[in-house]
């Protein structure tokens, strides 16, 4: 109805009706709305902070799960060569020293390298059965950078190189590799998000 | 002076040792605690177990005899990827001539394996590898408050977590809560939290309730530790749920409305079920016990006028259609009857061979009735039925004398016939059976007779209606002897010595065939037209 054309009684030029001229405004805001959603800037909005440690407890299990699965495993689960793996060794009271980017720090460092060790396992490890494990606590460590990266802990930048790296051990065998990981999530990694800032503000 | 400053250094040391004395004591008997625990749950040796977040004990036990010194044991630990160091033991006496031998570090390194060696004189005895956050034993829970909600069979039950920093979360609690009169309890865990409501208990019954805690293995693992000293508390009184009340008697309101309601409808059902109405014959008798109190001479009195005048008041009811003979044969010597004089006897004998022709007669008769299976034809005379006419004008011109009417009078036989609803004219039979043909032997008196005998055509004429015209029709020589009844068709039969057959009619000419029963008063009615019964009466005739 609205667009429909009266014409004039002698066929002249089409008469724009009242309706005409009162859609005229709406159009033109749907149309500047559609422009802004196109053009809307891909900025990513802030993650909400992951504070729930169950996150970290069913991480931690799926470790241990795959630690024990690697002790009953006899062939085809060797480290063709010893990796570096963080220390998991944790003093309470230098622990508590230490300030928050220090801690910071020395977890993601320990993050990238177990990374590193354990994307190595698995081009070592030819037993398929322990794939879909060592596959898992990959992902699983990838989560929880996704997780420390909720609670607006700046980006890590990975070393160079890992030779002379402070803090870590030489793991030489896959046993030793996974109950690393296990330890270094169970110690350093939960610390940290306990005393995670974000998470402070939430419980206050 | 110094010796002023040693005294009192002495006598301040003394006051701490003091004051310190009692927690040494108690850390001793919790060690000693712990020890029995642990020896009971851990199969290695040496036992070892963390009381906090930078301490661990471990211990071994060895037989008093077997043991040497201390000095001949050795302990040292070796973290992962460091050095080996020592621990100072110390003995510890134990029961049952046991010794303990005790290493307590207080600066541990956790998450980081640790392994541990004992010698005795340089030979390995203990080998041990662990990680201490794996190890924590705790001490029981403290201040635990066991206090009732406002909830029946409930109670809420806190307690202060052990302080232990990053442990928080980690914390695993097992509540017992016993009542205090049995040995089985219920067991309630609780995670990471230091408060729980206990649901389902007893009402006022007294509980006994302890908490116990242990890591819960997942980041941190160890032994559950000792159950916390007991509390005991009562549960609240059980009572009466006001909802639960209320309901209920809106409930049973309501059932009681409905149970009334149900009774009041059906009042008169089961007024008649409990107490059923005893029939009594005051409908059928108007006016006999609320105006003449139950007196039936009076009654029969009052009302026999007009029962003629209301035959439907009679045929209401079902009447008896059997006839009822009332014999009034007196046996009295006074009424004995003086003996007959000749000539009257000899009528009776000419009367006795009339009658046995007559007699004969009704014999054929009765066999032509019985052969009749017919009785729509009405009343059509047969030919013997004028000859019984005849012998009966001839029995009148010869009456017997009066002198023996007395005689009579008090030897009729009274025959009664029940009147007879039935007007169908296939019962017809019944109608007759009472109303009519009968052979009426009267009296002396002629007149009777005469009007008897005029009044049979009257009597056939009215037999359609049956029962009360034919009872009009007739003449009692007594009145007095006449019996009072409704319903009822009474003819006296002079009792003349005479034996007659009495059956059934279904024309008046059928004289002298009447049903006699013996003190009949039920009702049987006969469908069928059949013969009455013959029953012949001896006549005493003293004459």
């Amino acid at each position: 109805m609205g667009n429909r054309r009266t014409y004039g009684p002698n066929r002249e030029d089409p008469v724009r009706g009242y309706a005409d001229t009162a859609m005229e405004f709406p159009r033109l805001l749907a149309l500047l709305l559609i422009v802004l959603e196109w053009t809307r800037p891909g900025l990513p909005s802030p993650l909400r902070p992951i504070c729930d440690l169950r996150v970290l407890n069913h991480f931690i299990k799926e470790a241990r799960d795959a630690e024990v699965a690697m002790k009953s495993c006899r062939e085809g689960c060797a480290l063709l060569e010893a990796v570096t793996v963080p220390q998991t060794t944790v003093d309470f009271d230098v622990w508590e020293k230490k300030n928050t980017q220090e801690q910071t720090h020395e977890v993601q460092t320990g993050l990238w390298l177990l990374q590193q060790a354990l994307s190595l396992l698995r081009t070592s490890v030819t037993n398929t059965a322990l794939h879909s494990h060592i596959d898992n606590t990959i992902r699983n460590l990838l989560s929880i950078n996704g997780v420390l990266r909720s609670l607006n802990i700046q980006e890590y930048t990975p070393p160079a190189t890992t030779v002379g790296l402070e803090g870590t051990w030489r793991a030489s065998s896959a046993t030793d590799l996974l109950q690393v990981y296990v330890n270094f999530l169970r110690g350093k990694v939960r610390l940290l998000l306990l005393d995670a800032q974000a998470c402070q503000q939430d419980v206050s | 002076m110094t010796c002023d400053h040693l005294s009192r250094l002495l006598a301040l040391y003394a006051v701490c040792c003091a004051m310190c004395a009692p927690s040494i004591v108690q850390g001793a008997r919790d060690f000693e605690r712990k020890a029995s625990m642990l020896l009971k749950a851990e199969p290695d040796n040496p036992k070892c177990f963390a009381e906090g977040m930078k301490d661990l004990t471990c211990f071994w036990e060895e037989d008093e005899e077997r043991a040497g010194s201390v000095d001949q044991y050795s302990f040292t630990y070796t973290y992962q990827n460091e050095n080996s160091s020592g621990c100072p033991l110390r003995v510890v006496p134990a029961a049952g001539g046991k010794r303990l031998f005790v290493c307590h570090l207080n600066k541990t390194r956790m998450f980081v394996q640790m392994d541990i060696r004992v010698h005795r004189e340089g030979v390995l005895i203990h080998n041990r590898s662990l990680l201490i956050d794996l190890v924590f034993l705790l001490d029981p829970p403290a201040n635990v408050t066991v206090r009732t909600t406002g909830q029946q069979g409930q109670l809420n039950v806190s307690w202060l977590p052990p302080p232990l920093k990053y442990m928080d979360d980690s914390m695993m609690y097992e509540v017992i809560y016993i009542p205090a009169d049995s040995h089985i309890g219920r067991v309630e865990v609780a995670q990471a939290c230091s408060e729980l409501i206990l649901r389902g208990l007893q009402s006022g019954t007294k509980y006994r309730v302890q908490v116990r805690v242990k890591l819960d293995g997942i980041s941190y693992n160890g032994y559950w530790s000792a159950w916390s000293d007991p509390v005991f508390i009562e549960t609240l009184p059980a009572e009466l749920d006001p909802l639960i009340l209320s309901l209920t008697l809106i409930i049973s309101f309501i059932f009681i409305l409905l149970c009334l309601t149900m009774l009041l409808s059906h009042q008169r059902f089961l007024i008649k079920k409990i107490w059923p109405v005893i029939p009594t014959p005051d409908s059928k008798f108007q006016g006999l016990f609320t105006v003449y109190g139950g007196d039936f001479q009076e009654w029969l009195g009052q009302t026999y006028g007009g029962l003629l005048l209301t035959p439907a008041f009679i045929y209401s009811e079902e009447c008896p259609s059997s006839l009822e003979v009332l014999s009034e044969l007196s046996l009295c010597p006074t009424l004995s009857s003086p003996p007959l004089p000749p000539k009257a006897s000899k009528a009776l004998t000419a009367f006795r061979k009339d009658d046995k022709g007559l007699r004969k007669a009704l014999d054929d008769r009765e066999m032509v009735d019985r052969a009749d299976s017919t009785l729509t034809d009405g009343w059509r005379p047969a030919p013997h039925d004028h000859w019984l006419m005849d012998r009966l004008r001839a029995f009148q011109q010869h009456p017997i004398p009066s002198s023996q009417s007395s005689l009579l009078e008090s030897q009729d036989a009274y025959v009664t016939l029940n009147a007879n609803n039935h007007s169908e004219d296939e019962h017809l039979d019944d109608v007759l059976e009472e109303a009519l043909p009968l052979e009426v032997f009267f009296n002396s008196r002629k007149t009777a007779l005469c009007e008897s005998h005029s009044d049979l055509g009257s009597v056939q004429q009215s037999s359609g209606s049956g029962r009360l015209s034919s009872q009009s029709s007739f003449e009692y020589p007594n009145h007095t002897l006449m019996p009072k009844g409704p319903g009822y068709t009474y003819m006296m039969v002079a009792d003349s010595g005479v034996s007659m057959d009495y059956s059934p009619m279904s024309r008046v000419e059928d004289i002298g065939k009447v049903v006699i029963y013996a003190n009949d008063y039920k009702n049987e009615i006969l469908p069928l037209r059949r013969p009455f019964l013959v029953r012949q009466y001896p006549i005493n005739d003293d004459g």
